[in-house]
């Protein structure tokens, strides 16, 4: 599976985020949809975490 | 390694009127208070606003997903009721998810019976986990919570100190460790 491989920047303090987790979620709106991954059953979420000040941010992997 | 302070906020995981849960969520943030390098809050979700007209990510309020963010770990203090976790708590978990995953979670469990809501915490199990909460193997068990508090909240049975500090003893290694990893280690490393 492709996954996004250009690192979130903190949207808080402008440090580089760690992806340290995929979670399997759901599609729940049209939107989503059109983005489950068919051999998961679902959407994936890259889970993203700042070392810098402990914001949490996500988005979905293509 | 970050120097910021282990956040470890209490959720009171009842909305009932003269609920006894209120002593035990004080109590434990009590306890955690007692600790160096560690903050905490109480989280009343009396106080948070809770649309019923809609659920999920749907109901997400700002605050409380702030506070899920940049919390470490929870501690949840749940009463028992009808052998399950109150379902306004669950409403409330339920509108956030990126907030929660990879952070540890123990539960405190009430009950006015003699179990202190180990039913409760069984069933509460698998919704921690698949919010990406990682659950610790010690629970704080208030059975009889009408003979461990006084009305004002005083605490009547001084075994919950130790039994307390244990619980936090784990949940903060687990807190500590999991923020390493979601500083540090890469999901594709």
């Amino acid at each position: 599976m492709a996954r996004k491989k250009s690192k979130m920047i903190c949207p808080k303090c402008g440090d580089e985020m760690n992806h340290h987790a995929d979670k399997l979620v759901d599609a729940v709106t049209p939107e989503d949809l059109k983005h489950v991954n068919p051999t998961l059953g679902g959407v994936i979420e890259e889970m993203h975490h700042c070392p810098g000040c402990g914001a949490v941010e996500s988005r979905r992997a293509e | 390694m970050t120097n910021r302070p282990l956040n470890i906020p209490v959720i009171l995981g009842t909305t009932r009127k003269g609920r006894m849960s209120a002593h035990a969520a004080r109590f434990m943030v009590g306890q955690i208070e007692k600790r160096d390098g560690v903050k905490t809050e109480l989280i009343d979700i009396s106080k948070l606003p809770m649309p019923v007209d809609d659920a999920g990510e749907g109901i997400k309020d700002p605050t409380f997903s702030e506070k899920m963010a940049m919390a470490d770990a929870l501690v949840i203090v749940t009463p028992e009721y009808n052998h399950s976790f109150p379902g306004l708590l669950k409403h409330i978990l339920d509108s956030c998810l990126k907030e929660y995953i990879h952070k540890a979670a123990g539960i405190v469990g009430v009950s006015a019976g003699p179990f202190g809501g180990v039913r409760a915490i069984q069933d509460f199990l698998p919704v921690i986990r698949e919010l990406g909460l990682v659950n610790i193997f010690w629970d704080v068990n208030f059975g009889n919570v009408n003979k461990v508090f006084d009305a004002s909240g005083k605490l009547l049975d001084e075994a919950f100190v130790a039994r307390a500090d244990k619980f936090l003893n784990e949940l903060v290694w687990m807190a500590k460790t999991l923020r390493y990893g979601r500083d540090n280690i890469a999901l594709d490393s």
